[in-house]
């Protein structure tokens, strides 16, 4: 097996001609610390990415920050708070769930499309990537996008990057758009025995103008907030005398769906990472799954799966995202079948053992036309499949 | 402006074309007498005209999968469209082409408040979704200035924007799902009422492809709940250099208004004869900046930007004191193309994208390129996101004006990417902007783009003639080593 260690972008893009010229496919990791997500590849040979770090260009003013794709996540973070700002769509941190030493670079979440509770209101992490350069699997250096945020010019390949798991380009410079981070924060907790009940709280929070940025359903003993009752998490952000005044509001408004509590800042900010960060469910060696799915939908849902197999779950995005644990080796089947018949969505397996991966699809299976489409994409930039072969499925 | 050479021997068989989509379709939905056809000769740019060879008004999807079936399997081209309002002529038929308009597609599908989100079919007008949700107090953000009459399908094929998407994003950020008819008729759904489908985002792709890639026939899109309150701000300043500042000043703050938008003394007075809204007409330059949110951070925020106003060196500050007088604030603005039109015979509407540091830079360019070419220009500006839309005078019944005009028009889009900036922010490339791709891209990013359209469309049947300055073919793109300046396919249309 070959480790190539390429430094700067030229050293890629010779690499990448050389892995052209022999057509030998490589593995490519930068922290590897997402190992765990995806299908095992079958490459031969390693790409590893860690050398090629770094802020380029940071411009708080035009809210944007440009990097190296391999710069640690924490990196970043830390600089844009430094500044007052943040990446609005509030990647996880997936260090306790897959056991790793460090959250990973802001390329792997770029890659992996994963965005946390604010997804709900800011959006997801390919709304956030504005332009970059890569080489694809041809061996071809290429750009697209901008570093302005208003920007139709061609096709939007940055929304492909996002979630190609490295199978279309090798990533190197991006430029993201960064958001002001808000002044302060509180969370209103509304308390129901009855799951469908805050889930209703949960739904009718999203429906109201006091602009949650994050909604949670937490059933019961799931997490310390929720020992002894379910409970709906509503995550209000802003200047404070904003936040005070819709905290106020949202509580009169939910109210009648239970007991209400609002969490003051601290508190707040450590729950908020526990539901990002899928803490509640990390503490054993269980499969995750994460299930985007219709909000309404969640409640029968979960509730159908856990009458057919022995799991713990919690939902963030209103209900849209469903996180599961589950040591049921049939566990995908219930999952994805319960799915169908709830208006569809997508089962991802987060974490699972290598003998679980091999033998099922890690990600939703396609409908064949849309399978032979997302393949022929793929061909466009990957025609020898060299990049991650077989990491998607 | 070149189009792709006319297949002579297509629009011989028009009638027999014709005949053959009569025979996948009802008959009242095939039109190809030339006076029906009249009305499909342009869309929003209507400087370039041509008469399609057949227009199809299909009815249900899968109408629309067997005319793109019958098409791909006859060679022959298609043209979508739908409202017909593109600014850069992403609907502009061929001669040699069927337009494929989805003006039936007119039922909202499914209002769901639960999920926030409307399920409509693409020819109900951006407005439209806004007007059946409104009782509840929702509505669907992006705002481009022609919603009234724009349609859904037409914002996914151009990402369409609009005043507000400095705050509410894009259409591709409030679009949850497509079902897509790809030129083979396969019927494609991507996405829905949940977010983040797995797999690659060919949603995010085909927002903005401008009817290059497929044709859409159903879109989810996320809806909003109104803000509790919207206020607006009139702030006149004595250059444009300092607006600009200004407008860095408030995003440094760490505010993102709903909006913020700026026009320049030609464009403020042109719009002050027109709806007499009270603009400061002695400024250089004018701010309107939109607050929107509960009562008190609105209160708040107006405070906090009114004294980043003051002390950026604003002559001028108004606030909004009811619905009224903020939509009056808006009237001149959104009359500002109309108004143009009036102290001008024809004037070209441009649409580039800047850094914003780089306003007053292009400000000063802009002049001197206004003396160069002998244009008077109009400027507005969605200024929080550095968005342009120079609108340059002319007389079209001036010999040689209108060539002016598009030069001084082209020189602009340049130095927007000179100053690190981008050909269009919102208004699509088309053909108007699409010989000008060369100066943004390189030879290999468009071929990479140009590769993509290959994986939907190895044929070139969908909208050729738009966004790629030239047609390589599928096959070529997959030659692996083409060397700088080695052009190996003299033969292929370039135009």
């Amino acid at each position: 097996m070959t480790i190539y260690t390429p430094h700067n972008f030229s050293a890629l893009e010779e690499i990448m001609a050389g892995l052209v010229a022999d057509k030998s496919a490589v593995n490519i990791q930068s922290s590897g610390t997402k190992a765990g997500l995806g299908h095992q590849t079958s490459a031969g040979d390693e790409l590893h990415l860690h050398k090629m770090a770094g802020v380029i260009e940071y411009e708080p003013e035009e809210l944007i920050i440009t990097a190296h794709a391999s710069t640690a996540l924490g990196e970043i973070e830390r600089l844009l708070q430094e500044r007052g700002q943040m990446l609005a769509f509030e990647p996880p941190h997936l260090d306790k769930l897959y056991k790793t030493a460090s959250t990973g670079t802001i390329g792997g979440a770029l890659l992996a499309n994963l965005s946390g509770p604010r997804r709900l209101s800011a959006g997801a992490a390919r709304d956030f990537l504005l332009g970059f350069q890569a080489v694809s699997g041809r061996g071809t250096s290429f750009r697209s996008g901008s570093k302005v945020v208003k920007n139709v010019t061609g096709y939007d390949l940055s929304k492909l990057l996002c979630g190609s798991f490295g199978t279309l380009a090798v990533l190197d410079e991006i430029t993201l758009k960064t958001l002001p981070a808000p002044e302060t924060s509180q969370t209103l907790i509304v308390a129901h025995p009855d799951l469908t009940q805050v889930a209703g709280a949960a739904r009718a929070a999203m429906q109201t103008a006091y602009e949650a940025s994050g909604a949670a359903i937490l059933p019961k003993a799931v997490h310390e907030m929720s020992q002894n009752c379910a409970i709906a998490a509503i995550r209000i952000e802003g200047v404070a005398v904003s936040v005070a005044d819709r905290i106020a509001n949202l509580q009169t408004a939910l109210s009648s769906f239970g007991h209400c509590d609002v969490v003051p800042q601290e508190a707040s900010e450590a729950l908020w990472a526990d539901i990002r960060d899928v803490a509640p469910l990390c503490g054993d060696d269980a499969q995750i799954w994460r299930v985007s799915l219709a909000p309404s939908a969640f409640v029968s849902f979960a509730q159908s799966v856990e009458g057919q197999i022995d799991c713990r779950y919690y939902a963030d995005w209103a209900g849209g995202l469903l996180w599961l644990s589950t040591q049921d080796e049939g566990a995908h089947h219930f999952i994805r079948s319960q799915l169908q018949k709830s208006g569809g969505g997508h089962a991802t397996l987060m974490r699972g053992d290598d003998a679980l991966r091999a033998n099922i699809p890690v990600f939703e299976p396609l409908d064949p036309a849309l399978a032979k489409l997302n393949q022929r994409v793929q061909h466009s930039f990957d025609p020898y499949h060299l990049l991650n072969p077989g990491r998607l499925g | 402006m070149q189009m792709p050479k006319a297949d002579q021997d297509v629009i011989g068989r028009r009638a027999e074309i014709a005949a053959g989509l009569r025979e996948i379709l009802p008959a009242q939905c095939v039109i190809d007498n030339e006076v029906s056809m009249k009305a499909y000769d342009a869309d929003g740019l209507s400087a370039y005209r041509q008469m399609p060879l057949v227009v199809v008004l299909p009815e249900t999807t899968e109408q629309v999968a067997s005319v793109m079936k019958w098409c791909r399997d006859h060679k022959i081209k298609i043209v979508p469209r739908g409202a017909g309002t593109s600014l850069s002529g992403g609907a502009l038929p061929l001669a040699d082409g069927v337009l494929l308009a989805l003006g039936k597609f007119n039922q909202i599908l499914d209002v769901d408040f639960e999920n926030r989100c409307v399920v409509t079919q693409p020819g109900v007008t951006n407005l439209g979704i806004t007007h059946a949700v409104e009782d509840e107090g929702f509505y669907y953000a992006p705002d481009p200035s022609s919603q009234i009459a724009c349609s859904i399908g037409g914002n996914i094929a151009e990402n369409s924007g609009g005043v507000h998407c400095l705050k509410y994003g894009l259409t591709t950020n409030n679009v949850l799902g497509v079902e897509i008819v790809t030129i083979d008729g396969d019927i494609l759904r991507i996405g829905g009422k949940h977010l983040d489908s797995g797999h690659l985002d060919i949603l995010g792709l085909m927002t903005g492809s401008e009817g290059l890639l497929g044709v859409v026939t159903e879109v989810t899109v996320r809806i909003l709940k109104k803000p509790a309150t919207q206020r607006a701000m009139l702030v006149g300043f004595d250059s444009a250099q300092a607006a600009g500042q200004a407008v860095s000043n408030v995003i440094a703050a760490g505010i993102i208004p709903a909006g913020m938008e700026m026009m320049d003394a030609p464009a403020i007075n042109a719009a002050e004869d027109f709806v007499n809204v009270g603009y400061p007409r002695d400024a250089a330059a004018l701010l309107i900046v939109e607050l929107d949110g509960p009562e008190v951070e609105v209160d708040h925020l107006l405070g906090v930007v009114g004294d980043i106003m003051s002390q950026s060196g604003s002559t001028s500050l108004r606030l909004s004191h009811s619905e009224e007088e903020r939509n009056q604030f808006w009237a001149g603005r959104k009359s500002a193309f109309p108004a143009v039109g009036r102290i001008s015979p024809d004037y070209l509407c441009m649409d580039g994208t800047i850094p914003r540091k780089a306003l007053p830079e292009m400000l000063t360019r802009m002049a001197s390129m206004s003396q160069k070419y002998g244009l008077r220009v109009a400027n507005v500006f969605h200024a929080g996101d550095g968005n342009l839309h120079p609108l340059i005078l002319f007389d079209a019944n001036v010999e040689g004006e209108l060539a002016r005009a598009e030069e001084f028009g082209n020189d602009i889009l340049r130095n927007c990417v000179e100053l690190g900036g981008v050909l269009t922010g919102e208004h699509g490339v088309g053909v108007e902007k699409r010989d000008l791709m060369t100066e943004m891209f390189t030879d290999e990013d468009l071929k990479t783009q140009q590769r993509v359209k290959c994986a939907f469309d190895p044929d070139h049947l969908l909208n050729p003639g738009k966004v790629f300055p030239v047609l390589h073919r599928c096959a070529e793109l997959g030659r692996m080593h083409v060397h700088k300046g080695d052009v190996p396919h003299p033969d292929l249309p370039r135009f």
